[in-house]
């Protein structure tokens, strides 16, 4: 009887210790998220991500960097394929003007944030962030057709929020 | 930056591979006059272990035989912020070329309770009464930004005081601190070593959390190391900024040449970064500044413009009494108005300012609606960089509040919101108050350049500086214009402008590498 029991108590605690551990990765996330403007959107990425379950804060903002970068790529590779197809001049412009925002991001503004988060020096990091989330912004707003959405709306909105993502988090490690 | 051997020079953090931050190495140029200025090869590379994740800011000293040290904070392999010492590979040499690092290196790392990322920016050393030589650098413990004191005699050999120059609880990491004493009396610059009675010290600290420079203005205790602020209020980080605009990680050196306390600062963009990769460059230096004790304030410093800026004036035009009523704009022909010095005085209409009834609405130039705001007695003052149709235009005004009771309030700011019809370049409002005291008439000063606008209001209490990027109000489109938005008063403008020739910055003619 004794045995089950100890076996037992043994069981819970290590359970027990099991639950914290996670919990208090998963509480990291929340408080970080907490304090950016897209809370879910932020924990979806973060969770989604492996490396989430022992970063720190440092870590967290590296994981948000490499999604904005992956969500960019996407972007402009739909760019690419649209600009291969399209008539219309008015929409060439725009999505020609797209692919400078989307290669300054991928070129400039992720690798200065990544750089800057490594170094320690995080204020580089919000200000590329920053910029990042502006880049995507002023595609978005340079195609004619208001007030609806642009043919890349979605990759645009993507990008943005999670550069306001990045730059919040970059934030916090001032 | 430094005099030495009958040149001024400028060492600078640059990116040799793009227009944004990155692979930070030691960029250098020298000048006979801090305006015409020879470019040479990078003095400091990224080529040691302990700088191989960044060759940082630092400072340099010249020691009592005249030979130059220089500290600097590089980032190691580890991206462990430590500092180094380094010297002039040949002393003999006005040009300083070639630099060497010292083998021992580094000579400090962060000492206990201070993070590896919070340890950066050493100042220019002092000497203390005991013949020790004495340097600062600032870090900060949680949220409160404080400067670290250490004293050496070979610049190799460090004891950290206990205790800190000065702490400011909330104000974050300070970044390149500095420490300096001016003349309570004397319109001149003091070298940093200087003591006593009629000597105040100002410490200033550029904030990582906002990305500003505040200084304040109190009393070092030698004995101890420590310093107090004259007023607490204005302590800094809480209180006075060198500049109300876009101007960061500034420092000053004491030139023996002249005898004057000399300010530089890091202008950065504000345009897109795919704008700056486009171009192909990024950040520019500031006009560098004289910086005085304000003795009619007692709380403010002042800056100006070096007066060798004023080598490259070429034609001048002067207005004198141009009456500007309330609601009107006036043009000034100038021809282009691209490169300008302006020196302008302001007088309010007397009556208006008398019979304006006050109230307790607060005012501030960032979230204020910029020159649309109309006020009883403001904004007013100068429309640079504007097309004829005023379709882009850079506003530097004043506006005059006045509470309710009854006592006037100058705020001095620069309106960025229609500097250009561009959407990704940024159109905040700078400013902030200005003392206007007893008989002073307003006065500023504005040097125009392109896509630079740096003013001073009354002497240099208040400074503005801007980076504008107008698509139309360009070279020969570019115009000047008073303006006055006030509801009730009416407002006179004297002013005295000249055409600007351009610094014609190029590389050293003897330098291969650059050719």
């Amino acid at each position: 009887m004794t045995k089950i029991v100890s076996l037992l108590i043994l069981e819970v605690v290590f359970c027990l210790t099991f639950f914290t551990v996670s919990y208090s990765d998963i509480n990291l996330i929340q408080t970080t998220c907490k304090k950016t403007p897209f809370y879910d959107l932020c924990v979806l990425t973060l969770k989604s991500d492996p490396r989430s379950s022992t970063a720190d804060v440092s870590g967290l903002a590296r994981i948000v960097a490499d999604s904005v970068n992956a969500k960019a790529i996407a972007t402009l590779n739909q760019i690419s394929a649209l600009l291969k197809s399209v008539k219309d001049p008015t929409l060439e412009k725009a999505l020609e003007g797209c692919i400078v925002s989307y290669n300054t991001i991928i070129q400039a503004d992720i690798p200065v944030a990544i750089d800057a988060i490594e170094k320690n020096n995080p204020k580089f990091a919000v200000q590329s962030a920053t910029d990042a989330g502006n880049e995507a912004q002023a595609c978005e707003n340079s195609f004619a057709e208001k007030p609806s959405n642009s043919p890349i709306f979605s990759g645009n909105k993507a990008v943005h929020d999670l550069s306001v993502v990045l730059q919040s988090i970059a934030s916090l490690l001032l | 930056p430094l005099f030495y051997k009958g040149w001024y020079h400028f060492f600078y953090q640059y990116n040799p591979h793009a227009a944004v931050w990155g692979d930070i190495v030691w960029g250098h140029a020298v000048s006979k006059d801090l305006i015409h200025w020879l470019h040479l090869p990078l003095a400091m590379v990224a080529d040691q272990w302990y700088d191989k994740n960044g060759v940082w800011t630092g400072s340099a000293t010249i020691l009592a035989d005249g030979k130059v040290v220089m500290l600097y904070t590089g980032s190691t392999t580890e991206n462990v912020q430590v500092q180094n010492l380094a010297y002039p590979a040949d002393h003999s040499d006005p040009l300083l070329i070639n630099w060497v690092k010292y083998s021992g290196n580094p000579v400090l790392v962060p000492p206990p309770g201070i993070l590896d990322k919070d340890f950066r920016d050493p100042t220019t050393a002092w000497l203390t009464s005991e013949g020790k030589w004495r340097i600062t650098i600032g870090s900060k413990i949680n949220k409160t930004g404080i400067a670290l004191v250490y004293d050496t005699k070979d610049f190799i050999n460090y004891e950290l005081l206990d205790g800190v120059l000065h702490a400011v609880p909330g104000t974050g990491m300070w970044e390149c601190v500095d420490f300096f004493p001016v003349s309570k009396t004397e319109e001149n610059g003091l070298d940093t070593s200087v003591n006593g009675p009629s000597v105040k010290h100002v410490v200033k600290a550029s904030l990582d959390d906002d990305r500003h420079d505040y200084y304040s203005i109190g009393t070092y205790h030698e004995k101890n190391g420590t310093w107090v602020p004259d007023e607490p209020k204005i302590d800094v980080g809480i209180g006075l900024r060198y500049d109300y605009g876009i101007y960061y990680a500034a420092k000053t050196f004491y030139d023996q040449n002249k005898n004057r306390r000399v300010l530089w600062g890091w202008i950065g963009e504000s345009d897109s970064e795919a704008a700056d990769m486009q171009k192909g460059w990024a950040s520019v230096q500031s006009i560098p500044r004289t910086i005085l004790f304000d003795k009619k304030t007692g709380t403010h410093l002042l800056q100006w413009p070096v007066e060798e800026i004023e080598s490259l004036r070429l034609k001048s035009y002067e207005f004198n009494q141009v009456k500007v009523q309330a609601g009107s704009v006036v043009p000034l022909d100038v021809g282009p108005a691209t490169q300008l010095d302006i020196i302008a005085e302001f007088e309010m209409d007397k009556e208006a300012l008398e019979k304006t009834t006050g109230s307790n609405v607060t005012f501030s130039c960032s979230s204020s609606g910029g020159t649309i705001d109309r006020g009883a007695l403001g904004p007013f003052g100068l429309l640079v960089l504007a097309d004829d149709s005023l379709s882009e235009q850079t506003p530097v005004y004043f506006y005059i509040a006045k509470g309710s009771d009854g006592k006037l309030k100058t705020f001095f700011c620069n309106d960025q919101s229609r500097s250009s019809v561009a959407s990704d370049v940024n159109k905040q409002i700078y400013g902030n108050l200005v003392p206007v005291l007893e008989g002073e008439k307003l006065s500023l000063r504005v040097l125009v350049d392109h896509s630079i606008v740096e003013s001073f209001a009354q002497g240099g209490r208040t400074v503005i500086t801007s980076r504008v990027y107008p698509t139309k109000a360009i070279y020969g489109a570019a115009k000047l214009f008073l303006f006055n938005n006030a509801t009730e008063a009416s407002v006179s403008a004297s002013l005295r402008i000249w055409q600007m020739n351009s610094a014609f910055i190029r590389p050293y003619p003897n330098n291969k590498e650059s050719q």
